[in-house]
Order: structure tokens, then sequence, then C-alpha cells
């Protein structure tokens, strides 16, 4: 790990660099919004605004996509795998998003591999964008810790004048490498200077200023939410708060750790070719675990709320050891019917004391 | 032997019909692999020994009817296209019973000539074998059911809501602006072009289904100011729900010939 002080236009010139022979991808202004999109040089890009509406996962794993074309010959079958693989610097993540690839890493990197996620995933280069404060009313990272990362990036940009009572003169980006590609870009350009003395302070202030930045919101500790999950599968939260539920699948959509997809094949009107389309899938949608024969294995909503719910505070950390809900917020805040994830968790914390008090 | 589709209107602005010739860069392709035989937008000839009907309009009028039922007789399958064929759509506006002036405006004191019945989508009069609904009905849609006919596939509507659609475009979701779009009760499959627009959903494509209805309801008496009742009164202006609140009935699963 190596780590030099920018200022900003040192910045904007590294980004510069690294997108040198890639294409740039960062948060681009719309209105009041950002979206990760394509841009041709860092100063288009807005560093300050609010983080994306979405995450950079439809980057890795996009909504739809060909996997593979297929024809038919007279007397043969003939398939084609589709790869579409850009070498991209996709730029501004921020450290939730950074868990979230990594859960994305983890599953479609475990045998048998997808080559196409891979293939796209080892072409990019990812500046992250560390966070000082919460993003938004929703965010709950800093009751999950996700609102920090150590790996999963190749830069990460640190503001270190956003801890300090600075104006624009005094901007300082602390930018830290946890990659070869990532040293080897610090020191190729050798774009600002080493970390000095005062630097090492603003660090700390930085660091200080961080710690006490984020409310928690969940009402019991992380790592007790697999147990209170688990315990909470009767309860009734789940029928009262799925009534509301449309089953539009928004939740999952938005969520950088959702990764489920179905796959379809397209034919051509003649019926000689075609090709073989992966989209975006999501367990809160009616006809998710709808299997031949007719059968629903969750067919109805409160089904699908808990099940939702049980792999993000559950299943998904037990099986891979990573977080399975990053605490960024979007599927609250992307649910018209207003359920929100962090108060199911915390009303089955509630549950329990009262539970437990009871018994005692 | 190419399958023999027709194309037919009754109460519309046969807006869906234009779309099938719409589909321009696909038609001489279409054209291959069908003989079209009766098709009052795009040709003079008239047969009746008919494989596919494609219909669009709603039944509107006691002539409807009659025509409605010898197309049920003249073709194996059926095809419902538009929010008028399949959900009754706007001509179902006549038949609020606070607006008794509809007919007066459109038809002066000549209203008593035009003889009117409720308008009604196509399935409550015939059997349908599928429904391509939207206003306009989506060509593409149109295009994937004619591929599904000639393989022998199996064609279904997609079974999710517009925000699925939403998601995977990207778009900003318009409740964060303070409107109220039918994305979440609508069924998918018009790649969400309104909400792209800036423009709510209006359900021109239909409820997804009686259960996002139920769900709607709730969302709203529990969670919002606005009454669930100004949401019903914006599904009924295709009528994708009908005056007593309930889904019309959900769009036919099948399309096999």
């Amino acid at each position: 790990m190596s780590a030099r002080i920018l200022n900003r236009d040192e910045l904007l010139r590294l980004i510069d660099e690294a997108a040198r022979d890639r294409r740039l991808i960062g948060p681009v202004r719309h209105g009041e919004h950002t979206f990760y999109e394509p841009a041709d040089r860092a100063a288009e890009l807005d560093l300050e605004g609010p983080p994306c509406v979405y995450s950079p996962k439809a980057h890795f794993f996009p909504p739809e996509e060909t996997l593979l074309t297929f024809e038919r010959k007279s007397r043969s079958f003939v398939t084609r795998t589709v790869r579409h693989e850009t070498p991209t610097a996709l730029v501004a993540v921020r450290p939730c998003e950074i868990h979230g690839i990594r859960l994305l890493d983890h599953v479609f990197g475990a045998a048998p591999a997808d080559e196409g996620y891979l293939a796209r995933r080892r072409a990019t280069f990812i500046i992250a964008l560390d966070c000082i404060h919460p993003c938004r009313d929703e965010a709950f990272c800093g009751d999950l810790g996700t609102n920090t990362a150590h790996l999963g990036f190749d830069l990460m940009i640190r503001r270190l004048s956003d801890a300090e009572e600075g104006s624009r003169e005094a901007e300082r980006f602390e930018l830290i490498s946890a990659t070869e590609d990532g040293a080897s870009l610090l020191s190729r350009t050798r774009l600002g200077r080493t970390v000095d003395r005062a630097d090492l302070d603003a660090v700390r202030a930085y660091e200080r200023s961080k710690a006490s930045a984020f409310p928690r919101r969940l009402s019991c500790e992380a790592d007790r939410l697999p147990e209170v999950a688990q315990r909470g599968y009767a309860s009734a939260v789940w029928e009262r708060t799925a009534a509301r539920c449309y089953s539009c699948g928004s939740c999952n959509l938005v969520c950088p750790t959702c990764y489920c997809f179905n796959l379809r094949d397209e034919v051509s009107l003649d019926g000689k070719s075609g090709a073989r389309v992966r989209e975006w899938d999501g367990c809160q949608l009616r006809e998710f675990a709808l299997v031949a024969g007719g059968h629903n294995f969750r067919a109805a909503p409160a089904e699908r709320l808990r099940h939702r719910v049980m792999r993000k505070a559950s299943w998904i950390a037990q099986r891979t050891g990573l977080p399975g809900c990053v605490g960024c917020g979007r599927c609250d805040r992307a649910c018209t019917a207003k359920i929100s994830l962090v108060e199911i968790l915390n009303t089955l914390a509630r549950e329990q004391d009262h539970d437990h008090a009871g018994h005692s | 032997m190419k399958p023999r589709i027709a194309v037919f209107s009754l109460t519309s602005c046969e807006g869906c019909s234009l779309a099938i010739l719409e589909l321009e860069d696909q038609l001489l392709e279409i054209l291959g692999a069908v003989d079209i035989v009766n098709f009052r937008e795009g040709m003079t000839e008239r047969s009746w020994d008919i494989d596919v009907a494609f219909v669009d309009g709603a039944v509107s009028t006691p002539h409807d009817e009659e025509e409605i039922r010898r197309i049920r007789e003249r073709c194996r399958t059926l095809v419902a296209i538009g929010a008028c064929a399949c959900l009754g759509g706007v001509n179902t506006l006549k038949h609020d019973p606070a607006r008794p002036d509809y007919r007066r405006v459109v038809y002066g004191d000549r209203a008593d000539w035009f003889p009117t019945t409720r308008a009604r989508p196509l399935s409550a009069v015939v059997k349908v074998d599928a429904e391509l609904p939207g206003c306009p009905m989506v060509k593409e849609e149109f295009l994937e059911l004619v591929r599904c006919l000639l393989n022998g596939r199996e064609f279904r509507l997609p079974p999710n809501p517009v925000c699925t659609e939403c998601k995977k475009l990207g778009n900003p979701c318009l409740y964060e602006r303070g409107e109220i779009c039918l994305g979440p009760l609508t069924r998918a499959g018009c790649r969400a072009i309104c909400p792209s627009f800036g423009s709510v959903c209006e359900a021109c494509r239909g409820l997804v289904d009686g259960e996002a209805l139920r769900a709607g309801r709730e969302a709203f008496n529990t969670q919002y100011v606005v009454p669930w009742e100004e949401v019903v009164a914006r599904l009924r202006l295709y009528g994708a729900v009908s005056e007593n609140a309930e889904p019309v009935a959900a769009p036919a699963a099948g399309g096999g010939s």
C-alpha cells in the first residue's frame, strides 16, 4: 500500500491518467441526481455530489446482456459466446458499493466461474471515494461497518479537507492504493507529494471526524443480525408489512448485492437463429420461485419479503462471510410502499427483547 | 403453408393496426413468413379464410358485437391488440355516471343516431387467445408474438410491473419527485416509455395482477395523504379497473395456434 497527497487539479489529472487507455465512468450529474455514466474527462465528473442513484452493479452485471447467439445450419447447431468487456476506469465508487462488488466477485467467481463477469471485472480499474459522513437518511452503513473499505479497489480517494474548516485552496486529497495497479499508477504519474507529518495529523482528524459522523440506526449490533433475523422467522412483521408490498422488485434491482438473474431465449422469425439473453431477476417478483408444473415456492408476498430480509441479514453472510447488506439504504428509498429494511430489523430486535424480558 | 393473418378494428383510433405498419424494418421479413389476407389499414383485398386475427378497438356498439362474433367464428387464433381491445381503453370513460354529457359534446343533438353499449374488452364477448395491451400496443411485442406463433413457442406477457423496467433502464423514480406513477401496479413490456421521458405511467397496459391492486390500496391507505380513490380514478383512464375498482380480467395467458 502506498499513499500520496494531491490537490484538486492533480487529482483530476490522476483520474484522466487512469482513463488514458480506458473508458471513464463516474458520477455524472443530471439535475439533482448523479448516475455512473461515461465521461470524456475527470472534470466532467461530479465528485462532490450525492452518491449515484444506482450502484455501479450494472457495469459488471448488466440488466440485460446477450450471453450467446445460436444458429441452426443444415445438420448442425452452432453457438457463439458473446463477450463485452471494455477496459474501464470506474471512479468515485463508495465504500458500501465496494463491499457490494466484493460480494458479486465472490458469487460470480465461485466455480463454475462466470467468465463474462470476471473479464469485465478484470478490465476495470476502480478508484473509490471514501465517505466522511452518511450520504442520506436511509443509509445505515455506519452500523454495518461498510462505510469503510480497505480492499476491493485499486485506489481510494479521501478528501482530507472535509475534516477541516478549509477553503477551496486548502483542498487536499489522500490517495491510497490497495493493488499493484493502483500503486504503480501513483508512482508512475508522481502527481502530488508523499505524506508528511502535517498530512498525518489531517488523516487522524479525518478519521476522528468520520468515526463520530455516522449515527446508529439499527437497535442491535450488526453481528447479532443473523440471529435476530432467524429468530424472527415466525414474527407477525412479515404479514403485516407485506400487506402493502407491490412485489415490484425495486428493492432487489437497486440492491448492490442482489445478483439473481433469469435466462431467456430469443428466436428469429424463421426459427433458424437466436440469442440467449440474461436479465436481472429478483426474489420479490411474483414468479421468481415459480417452477415447472405451476408450483410457486413463495407464492405469498410475506414469504417473499421474509426471504429477502433473511438473505440480506443472515444467509448471504453465513454462506460467504461477506456482508449480505451494505447499508446503502437504496431499497428503502426505492420502495414506493415505504417498506424499510431497517424498521423491519429493529421491529424483530424489539420483539425479541420483549420475549426475553417476558421469560426472565 | 404460411399462416393467414388478418387485422380488424372495432371502436378505436386504429393506432394499433398502424403500429403493425410501423414495423418498417421487419415488415418484409414478416410478409415472407405469413400471408396477410385482410387488413383495412394496409390493403384492399378481403378474405375471410383466416388463421390468426388481430383485433384492435373495444366492443362499444351493437355493430362491434356482431363483428367480433363473426371474426371469432372465422379465425383459429384471436389476438386482442391495444388497450381498447384488452381493457376497453379510453372508451370506458363514457361509463362514468357523473358525466352524461360526453355523448352530447361529441355528437350534439344527433347523439341518438349512434347506438352505443358499454365499452368492453374483446374477452367480455368472445374467447380471446392472446392479448397485447398498451396504448398503442408495443410493436416489438407484436413481433415477438408472431415469432412465437411461427415457431410453436409459448408467448407470455411480462409478469412484472413497469418498475422493473425503470430500474433496468436506470431511471430516477418519479415518486421521489412526489408524483403518483402507476408503474408499481402496471404490467411491464413498454420499456417504461412514459417514465423514461419523465411522465407518470397511466396503466395503459393494465394491472400486472389483482395482488398489486390490494397492496396499492394498503400502501396508499397507510403511507400516503393522497387518497386511494384518486389512484383508482387514474387507473380508470384506460379501463385497468372497472368502476367498482375491481381488476379487469387478467390478460389471457396462452398464444399458441
